[in-house]
């Protein structure tokens, strides 16, 4: 009976065996290029989106040219870009981790926002409190020379929430991805 | 045969032992995280470095500062709520460097840094024997008021230190469940006062 089972077992070891080889020779020869990429979501401006800090709504974006905004002046050769959005913390602490909730695209700026302001009064990288909503402005300093479009294409990321990290044990929010795009309207009138 | 079924099993009990030992025992955050010194309203809660006596605990709308010669408002979604109290150090100079408003539910809300100017706020160097007072400021939403409990230590991060945690007295609610004595602008000038003060 122990001998019957002993060779399926080994049959089953071949065979799993077998096909882990197949597709890690598959995985390097680049046959998984050809698979389609998952599709991004894309979101409505001003529709909530849940990431897994933050309950983030995007308004609107408009652009300074000549003046201060909240505080920092504006140099010249660049305007500020600013994306206003509605946002409530979602996790159980105070937090400012949201520098890099809001990205652009990369033709228009690679980086992260410049600054963090709160609209309420300008005050640069707000800590926000739980359950607590806030409009919160993002600034890029964006040269001159860069076109910009009547409607922003802004990129939306999240982080997933681990219990357990792998260095320390600790919890915390970790692997940032990219949720989904959304596009709001550029206001033309260069108001703060 | 036999001799390899009863490897399989020590293998299966010590991957068991294993999954045991990782589930039950502490965490590393749990390890080193703050060891609580427990207290209630009014009372000296005796950390390791510094006390901690509550004074006073006001719920205003608005804050008024004066920043660089200008003055300003400073408005919230949900109320401001400040907590005076008297401060003082163990054996040796300290600093006591953060507080944090511990909603009913375990919700933690920081003391506000968006007052960068104002006096009586962390940080706050303390003297052994120079008895002093600060000034914790915090944005909370009206359903944090009650079962809340302040949390003070020297550092917001920090290992294997006590943390004071002194519970909030409950306080009577209006129907809207914002507080009976909601103060519409405090006035951040005003020098620290505690309870002692207003009397004398």
């Amino acid at each position: 009976m122990f001998d019957t089972f002993r060779s399926r077992m080994k049959t089953w070891f071949t065979i799993g065996a077998g096909t882990i080889a197949a597709i890690l020779v598959a995985g390097m020869l680049g046959a998984f290029g050809a698979l389609e990429e998952p599709e991004i979501p894309s979101f409505d401006s001003g529709e909530p989106i849940e990431t897994g800090q933050w309950i983030v709504v995007p308004l609107r974006a408009f652009v300074v040219t000549d003046q201060r905004i909240f505080g920092m002046p504006v140099t010249e050769g660049t305007r500020a870009l600013v994306v206003e959005a509605e946002m409530t913390n979602r996790t159980a602490s105070s937090t400012g981790d949201y520098h890099s909730l809001i990205t652009l695209d990369p033709a228009i700026s690679a980086d992260k926002a410049s600054f963090v302001a709160l609209t309420r009064d300008p005050h640069l990288t707000p800590e926000l409190h739980p359950g607590m909503t806030e409009r919160i402005a993002y600034i890029w300093m964006v040269p001159d020379t860069v076109d910009l479009p009547d409607r922003l294409p802004l990129t939306i990321r999240s982080k997933i929430y681990k219990p357990i990290d792998n260095l320390y044990g600790t919890p915390g929010w970790f692997n940032e991805h990219v949720l989904g795009r959304v596009t709001v309207p550029v206001e033309t009138e260069t108001a703060s | 045969m036999m001799r390899r079924i009863a490897n399989l099993g020590i293998i299966g009990l010590a991957a068991l032992v294993c999954y045991g030992m990782q589930i039950s025992k502490p965490r590393y955050a749990d390890l080193i995280g703050p060891i609580p010194v427990h207290g209630s309203m009014g009372e000296n809660v005796e950390a390791r470095l510094f006390d901690v006596t509550i004074e006073k605990v006001e719920f205003a709308n608005e804050l008024a500062i004066k920043e660089f010669g200008e003055e300003k408002t400073l408005t919230t979604s949900g109320l401001w709520a400040i907590i005076t109290t008297g401060l003082g150090a163990s054996t040796t100079s300290t600093t006591v460097g953060s507080a944090t408003w511990q909603g009913p539910t375990g919700l933690r809300y920081n003391h506000t840094k968006r007052l960068s100017n104002a006096t009586g706020l962390p940080p706050l160097a303390v003297e052994p024997g120079l008895p002093a007072r600060g000034r914790f400021v915090f944005e909370i939403p009206p359903s944090q008021v009650n079962g809340a409990t302040l949390l003070v230590s020297n550092r917001s991060y920090f290992a294997l230190d006590s943390e004071a945690r002194v519970a909030l007295d409950q306080l009577d609610l209006k129907p809207d469940g914002t507080p009976e004595t909601v103060i519409p602008v405090y006035d951040m000038n005003r020098p620290v006062q505690g309870r002692s003060d207003e009397r004398g």
